[in-house]
Parts: C-alpha cells; structure tokens; sequence
C-alpha cells in the first residue's frame, strides 16, 4: 500500500515566484525567507516521495466566477503554468498522477465528498509556489502530482471542520492504494494576509507565529474556528489557511513537528512553512 | 451602516412611527427617532438631525418631517442614502396660510392641547370614513403629549419653510412617496408634483388612510417603508464603502453573493487579460475593450480611473482585478496602499513595516 511519508503546511504567495524569476533568491530581502526552506528541501531530497498531493485555491485563473468549484480535483496527465495575466511562467510542466487521482475521486465520492473532476487543468502560483519552494527549480519535477482546489474565494467557502475531513479521508486513500508508492501532502496559502478593502495590508505575525507553533502539536483550535474568526485574525485571503487543515487532518494525533519557520512580511504577506512526520 | 431616521411631523411623537419603527428592525436596518420639538425653523431642524445622527443617513419624514427630510437631502446631499417622504409636500405658504396657522396657534396657546386636538386632527383623517376610535385616541393622546410652545414654534417654522419645490429636483437618490388615499390636507397630487421633479421617486398610495397614514394603516405603510428599505441598492449607503453593509469585520468586504453579482462583468472584463489577446486588446483600445463587457458608468469609470478602492467597492475582487496591474504596472502594494486611504509609504510602515524572521 502507498505510504504517506509527511505533511508540508506553506504559503504559496505569488511574490516569492517572482522574486525567483528576477533572482532575487540571494536578495538580502528575500535571503532569509528562502533560507528557512532548506531543511524542507533536504528533507524531500532525501525522502524522495513519488507523489505530492497539493491542495490550494485557485486565484482567478483557471476557474471564473462563471462556475465555481467547491473543491475540484485533478486527475488530468499533466498540468500547464496558468498565464495570470503576466504570461505562463517558464517553468516546466506537472506530471499529474492521474492513477492515484482516481483512486482518491472514488474514495471521495465514497466518502460523502464530491469534487468537480478536471481533466484539463491549468495550475496557478497557489500551486506552482509550494512545488519550487520544496523542489527548486528542477528541468522536470521530480514527483507526480495531484491537485485538489478549494474554492476560497467566493463566498460561501467550505468550513475548516471540512477541510479537516477531507484530510482524513485523503490519509485513507492513500492507505488503500495498492501500491508502495510515497506520498507527500502540501496544504498551502496563507499566513495572514488581505488584499482587499479598507484592512488591506493587515497582517498579523503573532497569530502566525502561534499558528506555525501550533499547528502540529496542538491543532484543536484551528479546527473548531469558524470561517469568520479566521478571516477576522489572519484576514480575508488569510482564510486560505484552512486548507493546512486538509494536510493536518491527514496527518496522525501525534506529529513531529521537524521544522518550522516565518516570515513577515513576503510583499504584503506573513509567509511560512511547518514540516510534519507522524509520531508513531 | 445606514440609520433610518423617522421625523415625525408637526405635534408629533415616535407614536407616529411605532410600526414602521418595528418593521424596519425586523428587516435587519437601524432605524432611530428624530426630535424636531426644540427647533426654531426647518433647517435649523435638519443641521441638528444632521449632527445628531451619524453616517449615511435614510430620512424617513411624515408630513412636516418631510420637509425637514427635504431639507437635510439639500444640505447634505453625500450622507442621504435614500428619502421616504410621507403625506407631505412642495409647495410654498398659500395665501391666507399664515392666517390660518395663527388662529391655531391662537387657540392652542388660549385653551390647551386637548382642545386643539378635538379641532385639528378630525381633519387629518382618511375623509369620508369613521376614524377607528382606537386611532383616534392614540392621536389625542400624542398631542397632549406637545405643549402649546412646541406648536407654536412649528407651525412657524413651517410658515417659513424652505422652498423644497426649487432643490428637491437635485436629489438623484432613491426615493420612496406615501400618501393615504384620502389625504385631504396633502393629497396625491401634491406628490406626483415630487415625482415629476424626480423620476426616480416610488410613489405609493395606502388605501383607507388620511394624513396620519402611518397611524391609521400601521401596517401597510410599515411595509412599503421596509419593502422599499430592503431593496435599497448597497450603493445608496453614502459615505461608507458601499458594500460593505452586512459585513460584519471591519473594512472587509468578503466576496460574497451581493458582491460576486454586483462585480460580475467587472471582474469577467478583468479575467479577459488573462490572454495575450486580452491584453493587447486592451492596450490597442481601453475604451473598445471595456465595451465588450456591461460595465455601470461607476466601474467603467473606476477602471478608467485605476481607482482600486473602487473597484473593490464596485464589486471587485482582487484577484480578477490585479490582472490589470499586468497590463498597466501597478505594484500590489500600492494597491493595497490605495484601498487602505494611505500615502504608500505610511501604509508600509504601519500595517508592513517590522521585518520579522525565523
Ligand atoms: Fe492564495
């Protein structure tokens, strides 16, 4: 059966992919932020895992308000940079895991979850970001991978007790899946940060300290919050963290919290990572 | 959010507005109670109003206070969210008005409220039916309330009353008109002479009601205020971000179903630079580009403006938004600077300043 070799929370902050692109990775703004995702990346380079999955939102870039997907899930060959206005990043394409994809859009469905399936599926930074931040900048990616959208965006976005569920039900999936595959789970977005309104610019880095510190050892309270006390302590896109809790609810009771790190502000965000083993 | 403010008229009390008062708070709205009692003329009764009240306000005014309402609405235009005018009207002192006015003043100050009442108010009625007793007696009671100084004041205050009929052609907001069918003192016609001068104006009429329309049909003139109230475009709330009514964080507007629909076109014209056909669309012609989608006059202009405040408050949502800032370079921290009311580099040191790491 595939295993689940651990869970990565981060943010996916669509500034760090451009600070890559000008290289400014040695930048003394950027240094000390790309820094404290080396243990992360020797972490993966040495666990090799066969799949990640990623779960993000989409930014407006593959779906328009047109038809919005609660949660969808990719079981596409492979998934293209979206072009967010400024043209595809050079980076290279996703190899999708479509086989273990599958498996999970039954287990879901089973499950009582039921996602949009995509087929043919461009993947924005809330993708692209988590993927270079753990893999560089690699002439092909070194894992297959299977994104799961939520929508968080427009209102009303799933609650964070579901998001946790759906986490449960992912650590299930890969459990059953019949083969000796490793799998990595990176729940992404966040930390606090809004763009909209009069608040824009509200960050809040001493919930995210407290986030990051937490999130692994004593995530209760992450996952009895309600949607507004989220937007309310890490602001309206802050709200993207519920989705660590996909990666968290996967995760056992017990976890190693291996490393952990923040960063405030990345543009006009507080950006950072956890790295989680189960304990057992 | 907005404050319904219901001015009675002339010796008058919230006994006027008890229903409606109930029916807008049942819709949700914040509705209060103005006192024009003090007062010495109509606009000294709208500037206090103005300065007792706060934030945008919706003037909801039965007979003389709908001439107070007129009156805020010509002073302070930007914090009118909407006007509800009932058994009221435009027009100026009619020759022989001064006369008649005085010789009630005369007998108010001579023989008392009571008796002002038994002669002032049977022809305030719905004519040409019994006034329900229980109505009645409610009135009664309410001008026995006021003191012959407050009438006295009043009635002069309205002989003196501004010239609505010359501003109110001004006002471009919504506006609701009541009147009762059988209003003999302010009847129909004189609020199809309000509609004429605005044709935005709602105008509905209550049936089996007189001039205390809001008294003697309770709770049809309640609902077609809170009816009227309900439907009130976000955009009338004046002075606060337009849509962020119902929000219950401060100063962010989640994206919510009002907002997605309001936004749509705004936001589907946006997504349009996520081609490179899009974006040199869009720069060949701004203008030709917009008109490929059903943008308002505000958002088109808001566009236009790169006014990101209000796009935001126009139903915008940064993420559709942002693109333009691809098209036409825009750091997103301006963005955010903007929408925060901040020079760029003040929004930086107080809401992104301290570097924090590790
Ligand atoms: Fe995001």
């Amino acid at each position: 059966m595939a295993e689940l070799i651990g869970g990565l929370g981060t943010s996916h902050v669509p500034s760090i992919a451009m600070a890559i692109d000008k290289g400014l990775r040695e930048s003394e703004e950027w240094k000390p932020f790309f820094d404290g995702y080396t243990p992360a990346q020797e972490w993966i380079a040495e666990k090799k895992p066969d799949i990640a999955v990623v779960i993000f939102n989409d930014h407006g870039n593959s779906f328009f308000l047109d038809r919005v997907p609660t949660l969808a899930l990719g079981v596409a060959d492979e998934y293209r940079p979206a072009d967010e206005g400024w043209g595809p990043r050079p980076i290279p394409t996703f190899e999708g895991a479509s086989e273990f994809a599958w498996h999970l859009a039954d287990r879901m469905v089973e499950g009582h979850f039921d996602p949009m399936l995509c087929r043919e599926l461009d993947v924005d930074h809330g993708m692209q970001v988590p993927m270079e931040l753990v893999f560089g900048r690699p002439e092909a990616w070194p894992v297959k991978v299977v994104p799961i959208l939520v929508n968080t965006i427009q209102y009303p976005i799933p609650t964070p007790q579901r998001m946790w569920e759906l986490g449960e039900l992912l650590r299930q999936a890969i459990e059953s899946y019949p083969t000796d595959e490793k799998v990595v789970v990176l729940g992404t977005g966040g930390l606090s940060h809004q763009l909209q309104g009069a608040r824009a610019g509200f960050i809040n880095p001493e919930a995210d300290r407290e986030w990051v510190a937490k999130i692994g050892a004593d995530p209760a309270r992450y996952r009895a919050m309600t949607r507004e006390e989220y937007i309310e302590e890490f602001g309206s896109e802050g709200a993207e963290l519920i989705m660590w809790l996909v990666m968290r609810g996967c995760m056992d009771a017990e976890v190693k919290t291996l490393h952990k790190h923040y960063f405030a502000p990345a543009s006009m965000t507080g950006a950072g990572m956890v790295l989680l083993e189960n304990a057992g | 959010m907005t404050t319904f403010l219901l001015i009675p008229g002339l010796i008058s009390d919230g006994h006027v507005w008890t229903a409606t008062r109930a029916a807008l708070e049942a819709g949700g709205q914040r509705p209060a109670l103005a006192d024009v009692t003090t007062q010495g003329d109509i606009p000294e009764m709208a500037r206090d109003l103005l300065a007792a009240h706060e934030g945008p306000l919706v003037p909801v005014g039965h007979s003389m206070g709908g001439r107070v309402a007129m009156e805020m609405a010509r002073i302070a235009p930007d914090r009118i969210a909407g006007l509800a005018l009932l058994n009221t009207g435009i027009h100026a002192a009619r020759p022989g008005e001064a006369e008649k006015r005085e010789a009630m003043i005369a007998l108010s100050a001579r023989e008392g409220m009571e008796a002002l009442a038994e002669r002032w108010l049977p022809g305030m009625m719905a004519e040409g039916r019994a006034p329900d007793p229980e109505v009645l007696s409610g009135l009664q009671a309410m001008v026995r309330r006021m003191t012959p100084e407050i009438h006295a004041r009043q009635m002069r205050a309205l002989l003196a009353r501004p010239d609505a009929a010359a501003t109110i052609g001004d006002f471009a907001g919504p506006m609701l008109l009541v009147v009762g069918r059988q209003d003999q003192w302010s009847p129909i016609a004189q609020h199809e002479e309000i509609a004429a001068l605005c044709p935005q104006a709602e105008l509905r009429i209550i049936e089996e009601a007189g001039h205390f329309a809001p008294v003697e049909q309770p709770r049809a003139t309640a609902g077609v205020i809170a009816d009227w109230a309900a439907g009130l475009p976000q955009a009338a709330t004046g002075k606060e971000p337009a849509m962020s009514q119902g929000d219950r964080i401060p100063d962010t507007p989640l994206f919510d179903r009002r907002r997605a629909n309001a936004g749509y076109e705004l936001n589907k014209m946006a997504m349009g630079l996520s081609t490179p056909e899009g974006r040199a669309a869009f720069l060949a012609d701004e203008g030709a580009y917009l008109d490929r989608f059903v943008l308002s006059p505000e958002q088109r202009a808001a566009v236009l403006a790169r006014d990101w405040a209000e796009m935001v408050r126009l139903g915008g949502n940064l993420f559709y938004i942002l693109k333009i800032s691809a098209v036409d370079p825009t750091p997103i921290r301006e963005i955010g600077a903007a929408q925060a009311g901040m020079e760029l580099q003040e929004f930086l040191d107080t809401r992104l300043g301290k570097v924090t790491n590790g």
